[in-house]
């Protein structure tokens, strides 16, 4: 059953006399609980498509459904609460909030989501259960984005959305994230949408679409999908 | 290139750099208008002297001068010229009004400056009337009036037509005695007639004065005074007259209040641009690393950035020095504030040299600022300066051991480790808020303390309706004590007495029907007693003065010496030694009774009655004064609106520039506009609420310093009302909120996608 429907889905960007169709005409569906890689080159369009899925961006045209929900047409306040409950985002910066500690970049998910998942928790799960006081400057790159995990799992989140998750990170660090983001997402049923260029990442998806000058080119099941440890980075 | 990258960046920065130009314009012009005032009434009030020939002494005596004795005077050597003189109150017959009566037998001391109408002439019949009163009682060229002058030997009526309009520097503040406050041309002004006139309908020459100009000091010439009279004389010097010491003070105060206020704004101004410029430049570093490693030289880099702060200095200085002049223009013009009060034969705006000064060093100031913000950034290789600005690192907090720290919620956390982390701007916001609130209550302050202080000395202090100024002297107290018998009226006896070096007034009082009372320092209510003396607060302070301690005055003209116990320490609006008429026969004092109070009106000059004051023309001479103060405070008050609305705006879109990014992420995780606000505004008012708790004593203490330094003359106590403070404190958070509101409306429009796509 897909958990994400995209249906004649453009995204226009309009500037002076400029008109740039970052997506045209879109149509696809993700599986629930699937692993999908979203691949393309830059300018493709696949960061488009992420932050359609996230909320964070609404489309020109067409329709999107997530969890048999239309969020195409919500208002801010709607997406805010889209966001807030059915999507957990990782980016490739982390952004998380510097003046803030590592237990209080996850703990602040609390204000927004009532049945959030302990902070403590999804922090000893992302292995940084020695560092809940530790401000994000004090942390490492990989460090950083495994705090980013777990603040997006915090939410329990159906859904997690990550734009080029490893992109800041070293091979050897960007590995480990993949593995936790793979076993998290196994072990708690989650969809994970993970945007990216790279190549072998895709080769661990268990589906893979990609996207080429804003129009979906193909999208792929692999039966059986690598580990992390099998790609060779 | 590099400009339209200038231009474009101030674009991208609109409303820091607006902010920066207005602050610098509200700083400079503040100083300016401040400094213009005070500037341009001290040239001005110089010309209206030179023009008028006004007198640097005044020779007073009970008798007439004769041509010989202002021979002598003017003989003595240092004196440049000298005239007799007259100054007397006389009524306007069919009127109410009241008009100082002058004649100069040498028109080039103490004389007129024509506006309108014949010049002066010392032979001419008719009168040089006072241009301001004619105005505001239609009095036109031609008009004939009657002067009634009531002396001792009669009633004397002076019939002529109005020659000249005129302004005359012995009446520059044109008061009818100590009891008023402002000048009310409505009921009072001055008129000058020629010695030929004034002898025929006086059928003598009746000079009272000797005025005359000289360089000498007053304890040179005094001596040489008396020995060319051949006996002690009172002498006042021009700082002892009303139309002198007052501009003076009124000088002196704009230089007190240019030194307060305007160097407040312009601090406020200034820290503020060190502030955002060093922001400014922050936020621009990877730019500057990137011209750098482009290859432009540090020079070129250092010469495009400095332009910054140069364009903001040049814009604000323009707008700044209109401000100036539109303040100045306000408090100094023929209808303006200045001008109810002073009555000046040029009205043209001067700028003292050192506000160019003053300009040349702000705009040099921020060029600097701006050549620092960005050498700090051109330190070490291309590669350095290419590496983003990073703020420093933050730091675990000792409240975060406490358990409060616990229960904060995590906008608190967030909102004080911000606050923390930036404390220039964290500090900047405070000193917006504290300055905001001491202007609030300055000004409302201020209005709460005049109006308590023309309660508790006109409304309580006073009871008659009426004061009948009597012409007698002190064999005639017989008249003068019928009188008040037959007006049911207290009386009094005022007169000039010498303590140290310095005139004062000396004023015996007899009060049987209530109409006048006595305030203490406390406030509370005196009754004279029947021993000893009491003495206003500036007599008490100049002398080291206390209740208990002996004080010796010798009245003028005589070479009696009387030493008194002090009773007490009264307000007083008057520098004055004041004791009751039992205590006067005590000391053996003899007096002359010339004021009676009376609950009656409608009482008419004549017989003894030289002239009538009524309590309501005192009033409405006090409602000018109030006017004056009003308009003041709304300045003060739009002044305080502005100054933290501009503040607190341009530090509030720097937090929220600074604090865009994690705004963002709040949003991608979930968070609602409006949460996003609150806690901006949340963050506001925390400030908020410090700055009011620093800001009201601080305010408190501002007000009490400037009503010693401006208002000591008043002895006004210091009074603030709840509403006062009710008031300061809401609108400081009405325009916190406001300014809190516009931000986190902001929020609406953070691009999520834009702000996070960007490198850490």
């Amino acid at each position: 059953m897909s958990i994400v429907q995209f249906e004649k889905v453009s995204r226009i960007y309009k500037s002076g006399d400029h008109v740039l169709r970052a997506l045209d005409h879109v149509s696809f569906g993700l599986d629930e609980g699937k692993f999908i890689v979203i691949l393309g080159p830059s300018g493709a369009g696949k960061s488009t498509l992420l932050n359609l899925i996230g909320g964070l961006d609404s489309p020109t045209e067409g329709k999107i459904a997530v969890d048999g929900f239309d969020i195409s047409m919500l208002t801010n306040d709607q997406l805010a609460e889209y966001r807030a409950k059915t999507v957990g985002f990782v980016f490739q910066n982390y952004n998380l909030i510097p003046t803030l500690t590592v237990y209080e970049n996850v703990a602040l998910v609390r204000e927004i989501v009532k049945n959030a998942l302990p902070p403590e928790e999804m922090l000893e799960a992302v292995g940084l259960a020695d560092h809940l006081k530790n401000f994000p400057a004090e942390l490492s790159g990989g460090e950083q984005q495994r705090v980013s995990i777990a603040r997006a799992l915090a939410k329990n989140p159906k859904i997690l959305l990550c734009d080029e998750p490893t992109g800041a990170l070293d091979s050897e660090t960007g590995v480990v994230v993949l593995k936790l983001l793979l076993k998290m997402a196994r072990e708690r049923g989650k969809t994970i949408v993970i945007v990216t260029h790279n190549q072998n990442i895709a080769k661990m998806a268990d589906v893979i679409v990609r996207v080429k000058s804003g129009h979906i080119r193909s999208v792929e099941t692999q039966e059986s999908p690598l580990s992390a440890e099998e790609v060779e980075w | 290139m590099l400009r339209k990258k200038l231009f474009r960046t101030m674009g991208r920065y609109k409303a820091q750099f607006i902010s920066m130009v207005i602050m610098v314009a509200l700083g400079i012009g503040v100083f300016w208008g401040f400094q213009m005032e005070w500037y341009t009434l001290d040239r001005t009030s110089a010309k209206t002297y030179e023009a008028t020939g006004f007198a640097d002494y005044r020779i007073l005596s009970d008798s007439f001068f004769t041509p010989e004795e202002l021979e002598a005077v003017a003989a003595i050597p240092g004196v440049s010229d000298a005239t007799r003189f007259l100054r007397v109150n006389v009524a306007v017959k069919g009127d109410t009004d009241l008009l100082g009566l002058s004649v100069s037998s040498n028109p080039k001391v103490s004389g007129i400056y024509v506006t309108s109408g014949e010049d002066y002439d010392p032979s001419g019949r008719g009168l040089w009337l006072s241009d301001q009163y004619a105005a505001k009682n239609g009095v036109r060229l031609g008009d004939q009036l009657t002067l009634v002058y009531a002396g001792p030997s009669g009633t004397v009526e002076i019939t002529a037509p109005v020659l000249g309009l005129a302004k005359a520097s012995e009446y520059m503040i044109c008061l009818q005695d100590e009891t008023q406050i402002m000048p009310d041309y409505n009921s009072y002004g001055f008129v000058y007639i020629s010695p030929v006139l004034l002898e025929e309908s006086m059928g003598m020459e009746t000079y009272t004065q000797i005025n005359l100009t000289s360089e000498l000091s007053k304890e040179e010439i005094v001596p040489l005074i008396d020995k060319a009279l051949g006996r002690t004389s009172l002498v006042l010097s021009k700082d002892e007259v009303v139309s002198w010491a007052e501009t003076q003070g009124e000088i002196e105060e704009g230089v007190t209040m240019g030194s307060i206020l305007p160097v407040l704004f312009l601090a406020i101004a200034i820290l503020t641009m060190v502030t955002t410029m060093h922001r400014l430049t922050a936020s621009e570093k990877t730019q500057i690393g990137l011209l750098k490693s482009l290859g432009f030289k540090d020079s070129r880099i250092l010469r495009h950035y400095s332009a910054y702060g140069l364009t903001i200095g040049l814009a604000g200085s323009v707008l700044g020095v209109g401000i100036g002049y539109l303040l100045a223009w306000y408090i100094m013009n023929p209808d303006g504030a200045m001008g109810t009060y002073v009555d000046l034969i040029d009205w043209t705006l001067y700028v003292p040299a050192f506000c160019w000064i003053v300009l040349a060093a702000v705009i040099g100031f921020l060029t600097l600022l701006s050549f620092l913000s960005v050498k700090s950034m051109l330190r070490g290789s291309a590669a350095d300066a290419l590496r983003p600005y990073s703020p420093k690192r933050v730091r675990p907090l000792p409240l975060e051991r406490t358990g409060l720290w616990k229960k904060m919620r995590f906008s608190g956390r967030w909102n004080l480790r911000d606050s923390l982390r930036h404390k220039s701007r964290t500090g900047m916001t405070l000193f917006g808020i504290i300055g905001c609130m001491v202007l609030l209550v300055g000004a409302l302050g201020m209005n709460d303390t005049a109006r308590s202080f023309v309660t508790v000395f006109y409304d309580e202090a006073t009871a008659y309706e009426s004061k009948l100024n009597l012409s007698v002297d002190e064999t005639e107290n017989e008249a003068a004590l019928a009188l008040a018998e037959a007006r049911q009226g207290d009386w009094a006896a005022m007169s000039s007495v010498q303590v140290g070096d310095a005139p004062v007034g000396l004023e015996i009082y007899h009060v049987s029907h209530g109409l006048i009372h006595f305030i203490a320092k406390d406030m509370s209510e005196v009754t004279l007693s029947p021993e000893g003396v009491y003495i206003c607060d500036r007599i008490a302070r100049d002398n080291g003065l206390a209740p208990g301690d002996r004080i010796s005055f010798s009245p003028y003209g005589s070479s009696e010496t009387y030493e008194a116990e002090v009773k007490g320490i009264l307000r007083s609006l008057s520098e004055s030694v004041i004791l009751s008429d039992e205590a006067a026969d005590r000391l053996g004092i003899p007096y002359a009774i010339n004021t009676v109070y009376t609950r009656e009106t409608g009482i008419e000059a004549g017989g003894v009655i030289s002239s009538v004051q009524s309590k309501q023309s005192i009033l409405q001479s006090f409602d000018k004064f109030m006017e004056l103060m009003n308009t003041m405070i709304l300045l003060l008050v739009v002044a305080a609106v502005v100054l933290g609305l501009v503040v607190l705006y341009n530090l509030g879109v720097m937090s929220y520039t600074e604090r865009y990014r994690e705004m963002a992420t709040l949003k991608v995780v979930g968070f609602r506009d409006r949460q996003i606000g609150r806690i901006l505004i949340g963050q506001n008012l925390w400030l908020t609420v410090l700055g009011v708790v620093i800001g009201l004593p601080a305010g408190v203490g501002v007000l009490q310093y400037l009503l010693t330094a401006l208002a000591s003359d008043y002895e006004m106590k210091l009074t603030l009302g709840p509403i006062t403070y009710a008031v300061s404190i809401l609108l400081t958070f009405g325009v916190s909120l406001l300014v809190g509101w516009m931000i986190a409306r902001r929020t609406r429009s953070i691009d999520m996608v834009e702000a996070l796509k960007g490198v850490d």
